[in-house]
């Protein structure tokens, strides 16, 4: 009995395998997204958990001016503490006689052969540097593959303002430099900023450092509480100019991983149920239909004595096979899209290994999610078959009765012609159905545009940090704060149009039991180079007393203008003092604050001295000036806005228009899927209509227009309504993928609408002219034998 | 255009087909069907033909490759001045929709069309038809026009097929079993108004029944018999269609 049933079942998928696959796609695309995500996720999770396990990434970071090195045994000390460990941390400035822009280096000092207790190097090839040699480095490996430089390479380089030449003879990595940028800069550049690692004792000499340190960090015992061990640290650094100690979620490189992660987790609360919500549709749409043709069969088996619960389960079969189908095409195409992406992640997040695995789990949860969305779309018209009684079923299925509605009263009353009538009045018979088809290909323009306006969006984000934000050619950042006699030297080199300081005083602020570490951006109301930019690209100016905080640290505070807020100087003294917030800025990066020199003079109680400057200049100059510039010991950093720019630019490029094929390839499996059968579905109930009107004279292409009419007819009203639904799901996304680090603004180009729609029209059309091509196929003559 | 073969007196009529040695031949896997077997045939413009024969003799069969529906295996087939055999897919179909008017045992209406409508579909597209509340009035269904298939009986929507037919002033009428499904009084005003448009517009009207009462209206009468025209009868004084029943 059961393999009658198992047999029809092989065979209704071979009838229907055009639109088994065509659902399969949808499922397949929600699986593939699913385990592509959850298991990039899962896979730079294990490698980071691995990674810092095995090479004993710090719990609690802290710098600080200078210390000495018995601090550490002091730290160590303090109730939590497991292990603590100094080093120096020295900036370098690097010279490549082929290159005029300059170029960085953080060296960090490391024990004898590059041995460290915390933070360990990995050593891809070569060795560690001795303690002691001055010239010996180890490279990170990002650093050196981007400038070409192998074991033995020689590098010129100004430490501390001395010049030196040192020596590659290890390429390595750490896990506490994930990721890394240069200060003052917004997006990591692995040619123009490269971690170094040289022997302690080496480094304390070159940096005038001798039994001190400027950096610690330090691993916690089990069960200890951060927040406790924070506060006892930075109560013994302060003294020695500590800036704050942070954990890992407030250290940089890990800060980042995890916002990118973060992201990852939200792609798989959003875009996979998209395509498993169509799917249920689809798999509601076709089975319904099935079931309606095949009532007399199904009257037939229950007659035969086949119970309720066999026919049942037979066409939940059939959605059980259609979801497998998805589940093996999308698991697959997950996997290896997942694969890409960890490799593409990789790039950007530096690891000495990567564990590339799915787990079980990810596949089973998906798979279940697959299941189950199909299993739902099914239940509708399982209970359907199943509540058919064997004389009902079968009887003749009761025939679409069209009477006059309002429908047909406005087809007779705006004399549509009676092919535009036949159109029109199908749809409305059939509105559930309707619904479908549009809200799919609506959907799958809204998931097209909510992801490719993200382009929009980091362009937005461009043009309101560098062309309204930063209006500077050059900004300089030095050593340390420099006396305001720094400016008048930059004004007077030459090429030099304008100059004007800039510095970010680091506090702690506080509002009652809140506090959140931030550095106060000093600026003047008459600045012209710099400017504060709001997410909407509008200019706010700056308060003339008092802070202006970014919207996401006032929430952290919960500060709102007129509150005021305690703060506290990080960094050598150790002065308080309380500000108004006198505005809040909607800006996209960070979360930040501002306010005038001379407010933050009472705090820093050292005039205005300055951190680095913004210059304007003359670009015939330029490269006389980035190299003086360089060459000036007091000059930490050289950054030009249009190279970033530039960067920024390429990074786009790369990353987003690398997945634009796939986004596109997803959002047309749901419009392929969906208008394929709806299609079908059309052409197997309008096949009697159509070879009746080829027998009355009709042309193929005339009776195609009954087919394309009425799905082109949905298609468009699916456009203005897939392009809201697309303007409220971009905004929702925006709003998940946004981090505390920084945040895309919704701005999307008119053209990302007309792409999207352009996109989904064009899959659309193709798939309805393919079934559309099955109206030459109409058997003229088998279709007048037989009624209905 | 082959010399017609005046087999029977045409009443001196024009001929309307002309078809030299048509057969077809279905062949399914291992076995061959032969629908028919050489057929000859001249059918004059303006006559009621009625082609009588066992189930499965062939009638449907050739009715559908008159009408452009079909093909014949080989053979030739002439309307007037057009041989059929030799047109392609798009002819074929302006044929049907010029010179074409098919009734069928199943009435083949839109159900979403109303009556008139369901005229229109054919007026639509016709040279120079006939409005489709003329057709209606003509079947006596004028004041039915804006009723869908599913509010009228089966002989009312026999009767919308009909003025569907006819809508377009066809020069040929083809019909296929029109009355099977119908009871012997609707079945006859069917009959009524096929012949009036026989009368009145000069329609060649063809039809295919097993009713043999209703050869009784012919002018010709073709019996079938396994493919081939077995025999030719001719009605010298033919019945209205009003006075039969069966
Ligand atoms: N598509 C087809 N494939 C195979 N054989 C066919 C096909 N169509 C018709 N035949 C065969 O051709 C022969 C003639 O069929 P046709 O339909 O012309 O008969 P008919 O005289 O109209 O019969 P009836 O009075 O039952 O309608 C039959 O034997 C039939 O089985
Ligand atoms: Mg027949």
């Amino acid at each position: 009995m059961v393999r009658a049933l198992d047999t029809k079942l092989l065979r209704d998928l071979w009838r229907l395998r055009g639109q088994a696959l065509a659902i399969g796609l949808v499922i397949g695309a929600a699986m593939a997204t699913f385990v592509m995500a959850l298991g990039v996720h899962h896979s730079l999770t294990q490698t980071r958990d691995a990674y810092y396990d095995r090479y004993q990434y710090g719990d609690i970071f802290v710098s600080m001016t200078r210390a000495p090195r018995s601090i550490v045994q002091r730290i160590e000390a303090v109730d939590g503490v497991a292990i603590a460990e100094g080093r120096i941390e020295q900036f370098a400035t690097l010279e490549f006689a082929d290159r005029i822009e300059p170029v960085r280096a953080l060296i960090n000092s490391v024990g004898a052969d590059g041995e460290s207790k915390l933070n360990r190097l990995v050593l891809a090839e070569g060795r560690g540097p001795v303690i002691d040699k001055a010239n010996e480095v180890v490279i990170d490996k990002a650093f050196a593959d981007a400038n070409d430089l192998d074991l033995g390479a020689r590098i010129d380089a100004v430490v501390y303002g001395s010049r030196t030449r040192l020596e590659v003879v290890g390429i390595g990595l750490a896990p506490d430099y994930i990721w890394s940028i240069a200060p003052g800069e917004l997006i990591p550049d692995a040619s123009r900023y490269g971690i170094f690692w040289m022997g302690e004792k080496a480094l304390e000499a070159a940096s005038g450092r001798t039994g001190a340190i400027n950096a610690l960090s330090l691993k916690l015992e089990r069960g200890a509480s951060e927040d406790e061990v924070v506060r006892h640290v930075d109560a013994i650094v302060a003294q020695y100019g500590g800036t704050g100690a942070v954990g890992r979620e407030d250290h940089m490189s890990n800060a980042f991983l995890t916002s990118e992660l973060d992201q990852l987790e939200a792609m798989t609360t959003i875009i996979p149920p998209i395509f498993l919500l169509v799917s249920t549709f689809l798999v509601y749409v076709v089975l319904g239909r099935t079931i309606r043709t095949e009532r007399e069969e199904i009257g037939l088996m229950k007659a035969f004595g086949y119970g309720n619960w066999a026919i049942g389960w037979h066409y939940l079969k059939f959605a059980i096979a259609v979801a497998l189908i998805g589940i093996l095409m999308g698991s697959a195409l997950g996997w290896w899209m997942g694969l890409s992406m960890t490799e593409q992640y990789a790039e950007y997040y530096r690891f000495p290994f990567l564990y590339y695995q799915v787990a079980p789990n990810v596949f089973a949860t998906g798979a279940a999610l697959a299941f189950g969305s199909a299993g739902i779309g099914a239940i509708g018209g399982v209970r359907a078959a199943a509540a058919l009684t064997p004389a009902v079923a079968m009887s003749a299925p009761p025939p679409p009765i069209y009477r006059a509605g309002l429908v047909e009263k406005f087809g007779q009353w705006a004399d549509i012609s009676a092919v535009g009538n036949m159109i029109i009045r199908h749809i409305a018979r059939w509105p559930g159905r309707s619904a479908v088809t549009v809200s799919g290909v609506a959907l799958s323009l809204a998931l097209l545009f909510a992801t490719i306006q993200f382009i929009d969006g980091s362009r937005a984000m461009l043009d309101n940090y560098f062309f309204r934000a930063q209006r500077q050619d050059i900004s300089v950042a030095f050593i340390e704060p420099q006396n305001e006699k720094v400016l008048f030297e930059l004004a007077s080199m030459p090429g030099v149009l304008r100059v004007e300081p800039a510095r970010a005083v680091p506090v702690v602020m506080r509002n009652g039991a809140l506090s959140e570490r931030v550095g106060i951006e000093a600026a003047e109301i008459d600045d012209r180079l710099s400017a504060r930019v709001d997410a909407n690209g509008f200019e706010v100016p700056l308060p003339a007393s008092g802070l202006m905080l970014s919207r996401p640290l006032a929430e952290k505070l919960d500060l709102a203008p007129g509150d005021r807020a305690e703060v506290e100087l990080l960094g050598g003294r150790q002065t308080k003092t309380t500000l108004t917030v006198a505005s809040i800025i909607d800006e996209l990066i960070g979360t930040r604050a501002y306010a005038r020199s001379e407010a933050l003079s009472r705090l820093t109680r050292d005039g205005t001295p300055v951190g680095s400057a913004n210059l304007l200049i003359d670009p015939l100059y330029r490269d006389q000036l980035i190299t003086e510039l360089s060459d000036m010991p007091l000059v930490l950093g050289i950054t030009e806005r249009d190279a970033a720019m530039q960067l920024f630019e390429e990074i786009i490029e790369e990353n987003i228009m690398a997945m634009m094929g796939f986004y596109i390839a997803f959002a047309a499996a749901i419009a392929v899927g969906v208008v394929y059968n709806s299609a079908r579905i059309l052409f197997s109930e309008r096949a009697h209509e159509l070879a009746t009107m080829r027998v009355l004279g009709y042309h193929r292409s005339e009776v195609g227009i009954v087919l394309l009419g009425e799905l082109a007819l949905l298609v468009v009203v699916a456009v203005p309504v897939g392009c809201l639904t697309g303007y409220f799901l971009a905004q929702l996304m925006v709003a998940m993928f946004s981090s505390d680090l920084f945040r895309l603004p919704f701005a999307p180009d008119r053209s990302s609408y007309g792409f999207a729609a352009l996109v989904v029209l064009a899959a659309a059309s193709a798939t309805a002219l393919i079934v559309a091509r099955r109206v030459a196929r109409l058997d003229m003559v088998r279709v007048l034998k037989a009624r209905d | 255009m082959p010399e017609a073969v005046k087999t029977e007196p045409g009443n001196g009529r024009e001929v309307a087909f002309v078809g030299r040695s048509l057969r077809k031949t279905y062949v399914t896997g291992e076995t061959e069907v032969h629908a028919l077997r050489g057929v000859d045939l001249d059918i004059m413009a303006g006559e009621i033909l009625v082609l009588l024969g066992p189930s499965g003799s062939g009638k449907s069969t050739l009715l559908n490759i008159v009408g452009g529906l079909d093909r014949p295996t080989s053979g030739e087939l002439w309307y007037r001045d057009t041989e059929l055999t030799a047109l392609d897919e798009a002819d074929l179909t302006r044929f049907r929709r010029s010179s074409i008017g098919f009734i069928f045992q199943f009435y083949n209406l839109i159900p979403s069309l109303t009556a008139e409508e369901n005229v229109r579909l054919v007026t639509d597209i016709a040279e120079n038809p006939m409005s489709a509340k003329e057709a209606l009035e003509l079947v006596g269904l004028g004041d039915r026009r804006h009723h869908f298939p599913a509010q009228l009986s089966g002989g009312e929507q026999q009767r919308v097929a009909v003025a569907r037919a006819v809508a377009k002033r066809p020069g040929v009428l083809l019909c296929d079993e029109p009355t099977g499904a119908l009871d012997s009084a609707t079945g006859v005003r069917v009959l009524e108004t096929l012949a009036e448009a026989n009368r009145e517009l000069g329609t060649t009207l063809i039809l295919i029944t097993h009713n043999a009462g209703i050869a009784a209206m012919a002018d010709r009468v073709f019996n079938f018999l396994d493919g081939q025209i077995a025999s030719i009868e001719t009605n010298e004084n033919r019945i209205s269609a009003s006075e039969m029943t069966w």
